[in-house]
């Protein structure tokens, strides 16, 4: 008897796969869409790799909070002055 | 009519309406090199402040990092009628300011350019890589799904760029890049003249890194319970 979910069997990736994938993945720089689905279905039902696509996610959300730093208004000013010489 | 004079007419009526509107050839340029330096302003002021932020966390030294922009922004100026494609003004600048780094501002930089992790050269195999993923951080995971975590995440924010200093210098510029400053790869490459590739497993490498760090941050601060520290001895 065939399972109604053959059709549309995404085939199983392992940690190791899984692992390589993640940062591509995450930063949103994966293109393969057959890749993306083995990577999704595999964090759905592996615990270990879901934790650390969490901790990425939440680090990378910190990592872009630390930028925003403000440009010194000396130094707005310095440059201005140097594309006025120019 | 050939190509070349429809060409000639057209400068021939371009320097009409000029003479008839009193302008010199002089006063042509000055316009040209007006409006050039008004877009140059203009790409400069969008990215500035992420020019400036890169440069702090290269340099660490506000002093060095203004002085670092302005030489970048001078580079910049006498190559800018060269860059073809505007749309690539950010990670063009950012190389500059880049390679201006290397060639002139690393010397004297406060950082030590030995690696902290001997262990991994930077463009290795990916068996270390995939062995570091897999063993270090069972217990960074462990500590990390606790319910500390709320607490040290509030806490993490102030560490996260101390963590990243720790980093070999090829694994924290892509970091900084793609995730600080948030560069795609392909910009990143262009940054770092490497190609994507190496992009892509830099920041695998580079955010490995940075668990490990991180966890080791916090367990020498003390983060980390007896309870968690029991189940990962």
């Amino acid at each position: 008897m065939k399972d109604h979910n053959d059709d549309h069997a995404i085939e199983d990736i392992d940690c190791m796969e899984a692992i390589n994938g993640l940062y591509a993945y995450l930063d949103g720089e994966m293109d393969d869409p057959v890749l993306i689905s083995k990577i999704e279905n595999h964090l759905c039902h592996c615990r270990s790799c879901y934790s650390r696509t969490e901790f990425e996610k939440t680090l990378s959300e910190r990592l872009r909070k630390t930028a925003g730093e403000q440009t010194p208004d000396r130094l707005h000013q310095r440059l201005r002055n140097l594309i006025d010489r120019f | 009519m050939t190509v070349a004079t429809i060409n000639h007419a057209i400068a021939q009526a371009d320097g009409n309406m000029r003479v008839a509107c009193g302008f010199t050839d002089t006063d042509t340029n000055m316009m040209t090199d007006d409006k050039t330096k008004a877009d140059f302003s203009r790409c400069i002021e969008t990215c500035l402040d992420s020019l400036y932020g890169l440069a702090l966390r290269l340099t660490r030294n506000s002093a060095d990092a203004e002085d670092l922009v302005a030489d970048a922004v001078t580079k910049a100026w006498s190559a800018f009628s060269s860059l073809e494609d505007r749309n690539r003004f950010r990670p063009w600048l950012f190389r500059i300011l880049h390679n201006r780094f290397i060639s002139d501002y690393r010397k004297k930089s406060i950082r030590p350019v030995e690696q902290t992790y001997n262990e991994l050269s930077v463009d290795s195999g990916e068996d270390d890589l995939t062995s570091l993923l897999i063993k270090q951080p069972d217990d960074f995971l462990l500590w990390w799904s606790n319910p500390e975590r709320e607490f040290v995440n509030s806490l993490l924010g102030a560490d996260i760029m101390s963590a990243i200093e720790t980093l070999p210098e090829a694994f924290r510029i892509t970091v900084l890049l793609v995730n600080v400053e948030g560069l795609s790869y392909d910009e990143a490459a262009e940054v770092l003249d490497v190609p994507p590739g190496t992009v892509r497993s830099r920041m695998k490498r580079g955010r490995t890194l940075l668990q490990k760090a991180l966890w080791t941050h916090a367990r020498d601060a003390g983060l980390v319970s007896d309870e968690i520290k029991r189940c990962t001895s």
